[in-house]
C-alpha cells in the first residue's frame, strides 16, 4: 500500500512538472520531448483506430444489399436473408434472393460440436500436465502443446483433407452412407476440435497450475485422495480460467476459415445436421468463389461479414454470463 | 476396507482418463506431423525452392552445326543415362506426378550444339539453352519421324546421334517450385514489419512510459484489445474494402497487391506486438528511468536510450512471433493479396505467400497435396525454429532483471 502511494505521488508529481513545462519550453531538450510524445500519442491513436476502421468499412460495405437496388437488382431483403435456408435461389449477379439462415445454424452447430470435443480432452490434458505427469513428461507435453498452438490453420486444413476426408468417408461407408468425398459436418468438426485443442489445452493448463496452493493442501488434509482432489477442487478451482479458454476456442471455431472451407464441402443450402452431410459456414461462405470487387455478390460476402462478428460478440456474452454465473474462485 | 477399495477404483478410473485424454491428444496432433512430413519429404530438395512454379515451354531450333561436341560420357552419369557424344547431352527416363511417363535432361556439356539454340516461336533472335533438369517433350528432323518422349530416352538419343540436324527440340523447365511464394513471402515479412513494428512499439511505449491512468487511456487500451478477438478473415475483408483501393489509388497496383496484403497484416499483427513490447517494458525496473531522469535526461532520452535498449530482446521475441504469424497467415491474405501463384514477384502485383501457395494447391482441381506438404515442411520448420528462439530469448530475458 504504502509503496503504491509513493508510486503514483512520485508520478503526479513528474506529470505535474512535466505539465508545467509542457507549454514553455526551455530548452531545446523539452521541445523535442514535447514532440515526441505528440509522435508516440498519433500511433497510439492510429493503433487504436482500426477497429472502427475495420467496423465502419464492413458495416459500409455489408449494408449496401440491403439498402440500394443494387444495380437493378433489387434490395436484399434483411428478413429473408437471416431465415433464408439457402444461400442463393437464382443466377449469381441476377437474384437477391440471399440467405444465410441455415448458415449461421451450421457454424454454430460445428462451432459447439467441436468444443464439446476437444474441451473434455483438453482440460483433462491439462489437468495431466499440470499435476499429474512427472516433471519431466509435462515439461516436454507443455512445449509440445505451445508448439502445436503455433502451427497455422491452413496446415490443420491440409491435413483434413489429406487424411480426415478419407476416414470420414471409410466411416460413412460403414454405415452405407454415401459421403461427398468425406466433406461434411464430422470432417470440420474433427478439424476445428484438432485445431482449438492445443489452444484449450495451453490455457486451461495455465489456469490449473495457478490454482492456490492452500486449497489444495486444504482438501488433502480432509482426507481426500489426490485424485479426488484434482476432480473436485483443482478443476473446479480453474474453472474461471478454463471458460476463458473454452470462449477463446469457441472464437477461434466460429472465425477459422480456410481449414474449415477444405473439408466443409460448402453445401448451398440447409442446415446440415447429419455427420455426413456436407455443410458450410459463414466464413467458408464468404471464401467461396470470389471473382468480381464490385456488385452484390462481392458486397453480400461483407454482410456475411457483419453477421459472423454479431454471432461471435452473441456467443462470448453468453460464455461470459454461464462463466459469471458458474462463479469465481479465487485463484492466484 | 470396501469403501477405500472402491475409492481406490474410482480414483485410478479418473485419473487412467486423463492418462488417455492426454495420449489422445499427444497422438492425434502427432499424427499431423507424420502426415506432412510422409507426403512431403519426397519433394524437399534444393531444386523447389530456386525453381519457378509455372513450366516454361520453348521451342528451339539450331542453324547449321559447325562443330559438334568433342565431350565424351562423364563418370558420374549412370547407366540410365542415355549420352549422345555427339550432341553432348544425356537424357533419362522418369515419371511425373501424374505417372506419365517423361523425358529428362541429366546433362549438358560445356560444347554442346544446343546451348546455341535459337527460339522458333519468336524470330527477335533470342538466343537460349537447354539445361539440366528440363524435360523434352519431342525432337522432330526433316527427314524422319519425330522421336517422342513417349518412346523413351535411348530412343531419343539414338535419333539424334544418326543425324546432323533437326527441325525442333520442345521441351520445358520443370516447373513446381516455390521460388515466387517463398519471394513473396519475405518480402510480405520486410513490408509488414515495417509499418507494424514503428507503430507497434511507439503504441506500447506511449501507453506504458507515458499515458496516464485515465479513462482515455482504458479506452485506448480495450480498443487495442478488441483487434485480437477479430478472426482474420474479417481483416481480409477490411483490406480488401481499405486497403486494396488505397494502393490502387496511390501506387502502380491495379488490384490486391502485395503492399495491400502487408498493411491488412499489419493491422493483425499490432495487437501482439503492443502487447509483448508492453510487457518487456514492464520487466525493465524503473529504477532506470529514474536514474536517468535523476541524471539530467529527460524522458525521451530515458525512453530512446535506457528504456528501449532494456527491453529489446522483448521487442525481438515481438518480432518473431509476428513473423510466425504471417507466415502462417492464409485466409486474410486470399482477400488482401489474392490465390494466383507467381513466378515474377512485385511489390505491387497479385502474388501468394507459402501459406496461401497451400491453399491454392488444395482447392485446384486436382488437388497437389504432395506439394502443399512439402510447404508445410517448410512452414512447420520455420514455425518450430521461431518458437524455440522465443522461448530461449525469454528465458535469458526475465534472468537479466532477476
Amino acid at each position: 500500500m504504502c509503496i503504491w502511494g509513493y508510486k503514483n505521488m512520485s508520478k503526479t508529481k513528474t506529470l505535474l512538472t512535466n505539465l508545467k513545462n509542457r507549454f514553455t519550453f526551455n530548452s531545446k531538450k523539452e521541445l523535442v520531448d514535447f514532440f515526441v510524445r505528440i509522435f508516440f500519442f498519433l500511433a497510439t491513436i492510429i493503433s487504436a483506430s482500426f477497429i472502427i476502421i475495420i467496423i465502419f468499412f464492413i458495416a459500409r460495405e455489408g449494408i449496401k444489399p440491403f439498402v440500394t437496388d443494387n444495380n437493378g437488382i433489387g434490395r436484399v431483403d434483411v428478413i429473408r436473408f437471416l431465415m433464408g435456408d439457402t444461400w442463393l435461389q437464382g443466377t449469381v449477379f441476377q437474384s437477391n434472393l440471399y440467405g444465410v439462415g441455415f448458415i449461421i445454424i451450421n457454424t454454430v452447430y460445428i462451432a459447439l460440436l467441436s468444443l464439446s470435443i476437444s474441451m473434455p480432452i483438453g482440460v483433462l490434458t491439462a489437468l495431466f500436465i499440470a499435476k499429474i505427469a512427472p516433471k519431466r513428461l509435462s515439461e516436454i507435453l507443455r512445449t509440445t502443446v505451445e508448439l502445436l498452438a503455433a502451427i497455422p490453420s491452413i496446415i490443420y486444413g491440409l491435413f483434413g483433407s489429406g487424411i480426415i476426408l478419407q476416414l470420414v468417408y471409410n466411416f460413412a461407408k460403414l454405415f452405407g452412407i454415401q459421403s461427398s468425398g468425406g466433406n461434411s459436418v464430422m470432417a470440420t468438426v474433427l478439424v476445428l476440435s484438432l485445431m482449438i485443442l492445443p489452444t484449450i489445452t495451453a490455457l486451461s493448463e495455465v489456469a490449473i497450475r495457478s490454482v492456490r496452493k492452500d486449497i489444495i493442501h486444504g482438501s488433502l488434509a480432509l482426507g481426500a485422495t489426490k485424485t479426488q482432489t484434482n476432480f473436485k477442487v483443482v478443476l473446479t478451482s480453474a474453472k474461471s480460467g478454463i471458460f476463458t479458454a473454452a470462449i477463446l476456442g469457441t472464437g477461434r471455431a466460429l472465425g477459422e476459415a480456410t481449414a474449415v472451407y477444405l473439408v466443409a464441402g460448402n453445401a448451398r443450402s440447409g442446415p446440415s445436421l447429419g455427420f455426413f452431410q456436407t455443410t458450410s459456414t459463414l466464413t467458408s461462405t464468404m471464401l467461396q468463389g470470389l471473382k468480381e470487387t464490385i456488385g452484390i455478390d462481392y458486397d453480400i460476402r461483407f454482410s456475411v461479414g457483419i453477421v459472423l462478428m454479431i454471432i461471435i460478440l452473441l456467443t462470448n456474452a453468453t460464455l461470459n454470463f454461464i462463466k459469471r454465473r458458474v462463479g469465481n474462485v479465487d485463484v492466484k | 476396507m470396501s469403501m477405500s477399495n472402491k475409492r481406490k477404483k474410482i480414483d485410478n478410473i479418473l485419473q487412467g482418463i486423463t492418462y488417455l485424454a492426454a495420449s489422445v491428444a499427444v497422438v492425434t496432433l502427432s499424427l499431423i506431423f507424420i502426415f506432412v512430413f510422409r507426403n512431403g519429404a519426397g519433394l524437399v530438395n534444393f531444386g523447389l525452392i530456386t525453381n519457378d512454379y509455372h513450366a516454361k515451354y520453348y521451342n528451339g531450333g539450331i542453324e547449321e552445326v559447325v562443330s559438334f561436341s568433342q565431350t565424351s560420357k562423364p563418370d558420374f552419369l549412370g547407366d540410365d543415362d542415355f549420352y549422345s557424344e555427339k550432341w553432348g547431352i544425356a537424357l533419362s527416363d522418369d515419371l511425373n506426378r501424374e505417372g506419365k511417363q517423361i523425358i529428362v535432361v541429366s546433362y549438358v556439356a560445356k560444347d554442346s550444339p544446343l546451348n546455341n539454340m535459337y527460339d522458333r516461336n519468336n524470330q527477335d533472335n533470342q538466343y537460349f539453352n537447354i539445361e539440366e533438369g528440363n524435360i523434352v517433350t519431342s525432337i522432330s528432323f526433316f527427314d524422319k519421324n519425330s522421336a517422342l518422349s513417349m518412346f523413351g530416352a535411348k530412343n531419343m538419343i539414338d535419333e539424334l546421334d544418326n543425324s546432323d540436324m533437326f527441325r525442333e527440340i520442345i521441351f520445358s523447365s520443370l516447373g513446381g517450385g516455390i521460388r515466387g511464394s517463398l519471394i513473396t513471402t519475405l518480402y510480405v515479412i520486410g513490408l509488414t514489419l515495417l509499418f507494424a513494428l514503428p507503430i507497434g512499439i511507439f503504441t506500447a511505449i506511449y501507453l506504458n512510459e507515458f499515458a496516464k491512468k485515465n479513462r482515455v487511456t482504458n479506452t485506448i487500451r480495450s480498443m487495442i484489445e478488441m483487434l485480437t478477438g477479430v478472426p482474420s478473415i474479417i481483416f481480409g475483408l477490411m483490406g480488401l474494402a481499405v486497403f486494396v483501393p488505397l494502393t490502387v489509388k496511390y501506387t502502380p497496383a491495379d488490384s490486391a497487391n502485395l503492399l495491400s496484403g502487408s498493411l491488412t497484416l499489419a493491422v493483425i499483427l499490432l495487437p501482439v506486438i503492443i502487447r509483448s513490447t508492453e510487457e518487456s517494458l514492464k520487466v525493465v525496473p524503473d529504477d532506470f528511468r529514474f536514474a536517468s531522469l535523476a541524471l539530467g535526461a529527460n524522458s525521451t532520452q530515458t525512453t530512446f536510450k535506457v528504456v528501449l535498449p532494456s527491453s529489446l530482446p522483448g521487442i525481438l521475441t515481438a518480432t518473431l512471433l509476428a513473423i510466425g504469424r504471417i507466415i502462417g497467415e492464409s485466409a486474410a491474405l486470399i482477400f488482401a493479396i489474392g490465390t494466383a501463384v507467381k513466378d515474377d514477384v512485385s511489390i505491387f502485383g497479385k502474388s501468394t505467400t507459402l501459406a496461401v501457395n497451400i491453399w491454392s494447391l488444395m482447392t485446384d482441381e486436382p488437388a497437389n497435396i504432395e506439394l502443399a506438404s512439402t510447404i508445410a515442411i517448410i512452414i512447420l520448420m520455420i514455425v518450430l525454429i521461431l518458437n524455440v528462439a522465443v522461448k530461449l530469448l525469454s528465458r535469458n530475458f526475465i534472468k537479466r532483471f532477476e
